[in-house]
């Protein structure tokens, strides 16, 4: 059973057509890993499933829910849009923690004052969550007293707290200072382990390839290659592919 | 950057060295003046005291006092020059010589001579009434126990009701000083006080010129209007009394006069 | 007249002094808020009318606006002018200062990044719950320096009640300085002023220093 799936999506800012006819899915467990070349539309689409950005159109659906349907030709979004943005949570590239908020405040709001779940279940979750990344000594700090990488595991742990069925990764680790991106992508290892449903949008080659079910290779707006991880990389079959991993590995 | 901060300083430097010695210069100049060389004559009016000094409809300034100095100018030879004051910073604003007299229905007041001063001698009979609304019940100052009161700042009016006329003032509801007859007046027509503590000829003006007011007639004690000069200008006070003399003589003043039906009767100044 | 009984005087003045301050930021501050998220209405009509309004306000001298509020209606309608001149006087103040206020909320609004709305969005915010539990209390932060020097201002610009008669104390001032003919009150005044914005800056600090817990 697919959890996410996106078909056809189409998306056009002004006259720049990013996403043209983007379709996937993602079953429940599965880590799916979307690679490619900046400006590729990798970011948009995680923004589009998201809802940051709306689609022109095309099909998104969660839990075999349709979140957008085709009127006319035009797309037209389901009224009850917080309820598919429980299903999801999204860790951004620049982490978008609230700064006002201690760790555990940023955690523990939304599933509060948002969801209306109880405050002292809500508390005793987000601590053995924080105990779990290591993270515990820093409840009660601010984010401006974190490390990048430390912040950016907090931001994972705010997504976690919200219980998602799918977690999207927007460029997790590319804000952050080279020597701490290996403690985020520990985190995400270990998410997978644990069978979290993830979308990762990466520029960790190596990661990608350890940690994903499936790859997504996109380019100029279009999936060019897709499939496991050793078919992808060992067996690339589009020159634009095998162009883009020279590329990096010259890098 | 050092040297553009030198330069900067030293332009600044500059500027303050000639400033000051511009100032320095003028002063001196001032000083020097004997009163017989004198070309201009600045007075010092309220800008908003009809009938003897106000805005015309022609936007120069003019009024009793007003083509009274211009004639006394014009007899001696003088440059007419009109400032307007702050009058309740008038005497400041005469001393800082920014007005060579204060020349504006200004009431005689011993302060004024304690303090050095020169005062002419008195040209106008003045008395202090309560201008009310026509339809207002009020008939008395005693009818105004309780009520609101709106008088000038630094007229002898405000002197008065914080001086002589305090028990009376202490009578009043609020005193409201405003800033200028005009607000005092649009205060009384807005209905925001019952009543203006000023004086008569104004009133009389205000009264002759707007619909729906009436001066309540009772003896708040008389004064005297006169010209106020700096304690040095003795010289230049004889010389404007002595100019108004010739000018009465010569019949200039009394087609001013004139023009000025309401406010005759209580010239001091006749032939 | 001694010193003291001067001071005392013009301290009777105070009091209406503090009233125009206090009544003014509590109109003034979050009727500037409305304006600003007016200001920044994707309808056009309403933020063309926003700006339009902001704009007069503060092209316009704080005197004028003080004259217009209280004998303006008289004027134009035949109103009369309040007796108490408070009421004329705040509510000038109040949309004066509103102008001023919407301008550094809006200048906080737009500094805020646009990764705090999208992560709330996610976490399911709605955008009223965003704005006052995300944005507000950070654009609160970011714009207190500025509130500062206007609250400060603020303390000034009192004095100019004195333009619709209105007896707060620099009018209770200029009334002794001129019966007595003496510059003292002025001193008085001033040292009235300072001293009470003293104080504002003495409790804008300890605020600022109360929500520097974090960096932002």
């Amino acid at each position: 059973m697919s959890i996410m799936k996106m078909s056809d999506i189409q998306k056009s800012f002004g006259s720049n057509h990013v996403l043209k006819g983007i379709s996937f899915s993602v079953d429940k467990g599965e880590v799916v890993s979307i690679i490619g070349p900046s400006g590729s539309g990798k970011s948009t689409l995680l923004r589009c499933a998201t809802f940051l950005e709306t689609i022109d159109s095309g099909i998104i659906s969660y839990d075999d829910k349709d979140v957008t349907k085709n009127v006319n030709g035009k797309c037209v979004y389901a009224k009850n849009l917080n309820d598919f943005r429980h299903i999801f949570g999204l860790v951004f590239q620049n982490f978008n923690l609230f700064p006002h908020y201690s760790v555990l405040k940023n955690m523990m709001d939304a599933p509060v004052s948002i969801m209306k779940r109880d405050k002292r279940e809500v508390r005793e979750e987000c601590m053995m969550l924080l105990e779990k990344m290591g993270l515990a000594d820093k409840a009660d700090a601010y984010p401006c007293e974190l490390s990048g990488g430390q912040q950016q595991r907090v931001s994972i742990v705010r997504a976690l707290a919200m219980n998602p069925e799918i977690l999207f990764f927007d460029e997790p680790t590319s804000a952050l200072d080279p020597e701490l991106t290996g403690e985020v992508l520990k985190v995400i290892k270990q998410l997978a382990k644990e069978k979290m449903t993830m979308v990762i949008v990466t520029h960790e080659m190596a990661f990608a390839r350890a940690v994903s079910d499936k790859v997504i290779f996109m380019s100029g707006g279009v999936i060019v290659e897709q499939g496991a991880p050793e078919e992808v990389f060992g067996n690339t079959r589009s020159e634009r592919m095998k162009q883009f991993l020279q590329n990096y590995n010259r890098d | 950057m050092k040297k553009i901060t030198a330069l900067v300083l030293a332009l600044i430097i500059a500027a303050l060295t000639l400033g000051l010695a511009g100032c320095g210069a003028k002063t001196d100049d001032t000083a020097n003046e004997t009163e017989a060389e004198r070309t201009s004559f600045t007075m010092g009016i309220d800008p908003e005291y009809p009938p003897f000094s106000y805005l015309g409809d022609d936007g120069e300034y003019t009024g009793f006092d007003v083509e009274v100095c211009k004639a006394v100018c014009d007899y001696l030879g003088w440059e007419f020059k009109v400032f307007a004051v702050n009058w309740d910073e008038k005497l400041v604003q005469l001393d800082s010589e920014e007005c060579d007299c204060v020349w504006s229905g200004m009431t005689i007041l011993d302060s004024m001579k304690d303090a050095g001063y020169i005062i002419s001698r008195p040209y106008f009979d003045n008395e202090q009434v309560l201008l009310v609304k026509d339809d207002s019940e009020y008939k008395s100052s005693a009818d105004l126990a309780g009520k609101d009161v709106a008088v000038q700042l630094g007229t002898s009016g405000e002197a008065l009701l914080s001086g002589d006329l305090s028990d009376l003032a202490k009578t009043f509801g609020n005193i409201v000083t405003a800033n200028s007859f005009t607000s005092c007046f649009t205060e009384l027509a807005g209905n925001a006080v019952d009543a203006v503590f000023v004086d008569a000829p104004v009133a009389q003006d205000y009264v002759a010129n707007n619909e729906g007011f009436r001066i309540i007639d009772e003896d708040f004690g008389a004064e005297q209007y006169g010209i106020a000069f700096r304690s040095g200008d003795a010289d230049l006070c004889a010389r404007v009394e002595a100019a108004i003399d010739a000018i009465i003589e010569n019949g200039t003043y009394a087609a001013i006069v004139e023009k000025y039906p309401d406010i005759a009767g209580n010239l001091l100044l006749t032939k | 007249m001694t010193l003291m009984t001067m001071a005392l005087k013009m301290a009777s003045g105070l009091e209406k002094t503090c009233a125009i301050f206090f009544l003014t930021l509590l109109f003034a501050l979050p009727l500037g808020m409305v304006v600003a998220l007016m200001r920044g209405s994707k309808y056009k009509v309403i933020s063309g009318a926003a700006s339009f309004i902001i704009s007069v306000l503060r092209g316009t001298p704080l005197m004028l606006q003080l004259i217009a509020v209280t004998y303006g209606p008289y004027y134009l309608f035949g109103i009369s002018v309040s007796r108490n001149k408070l009421i004329p006087v705040v509510v000038a103040f109040s949309i004066n200062y509103a102008a001023y206020f919407a301008e550094i909320y809006r200048s906080g609004i737009e500094s805020m990044p646009v990764g705090q709305y999208e992560a709330a969005q996610v976490l399911g915010y709605s955008r009223v719950q965003t704005f006052f539990k995300i944005i507000f209390p950070q654009v609160i932060r970011r714009i207190l320096p500025s509130m500062t020097n206007e609250i400060v201002t603020l303390v000034k610009d009192t004095s100019m009640a004195f333009t619709v008669s209105y007896q707060e104390m620099f009018t209770i001032g200029k009334q002794i300085a001129n019966s007595e003919t003496s510059f003292i009150p002025f001193v008085v005044a001033g040292v009235f002023y300072y001293v009470f914005n003293a104080a504002v800056s003495f409790i804008m600090r300890r605020v600022e220093k109360a929500m520097s817990y974090y960096k932002i």
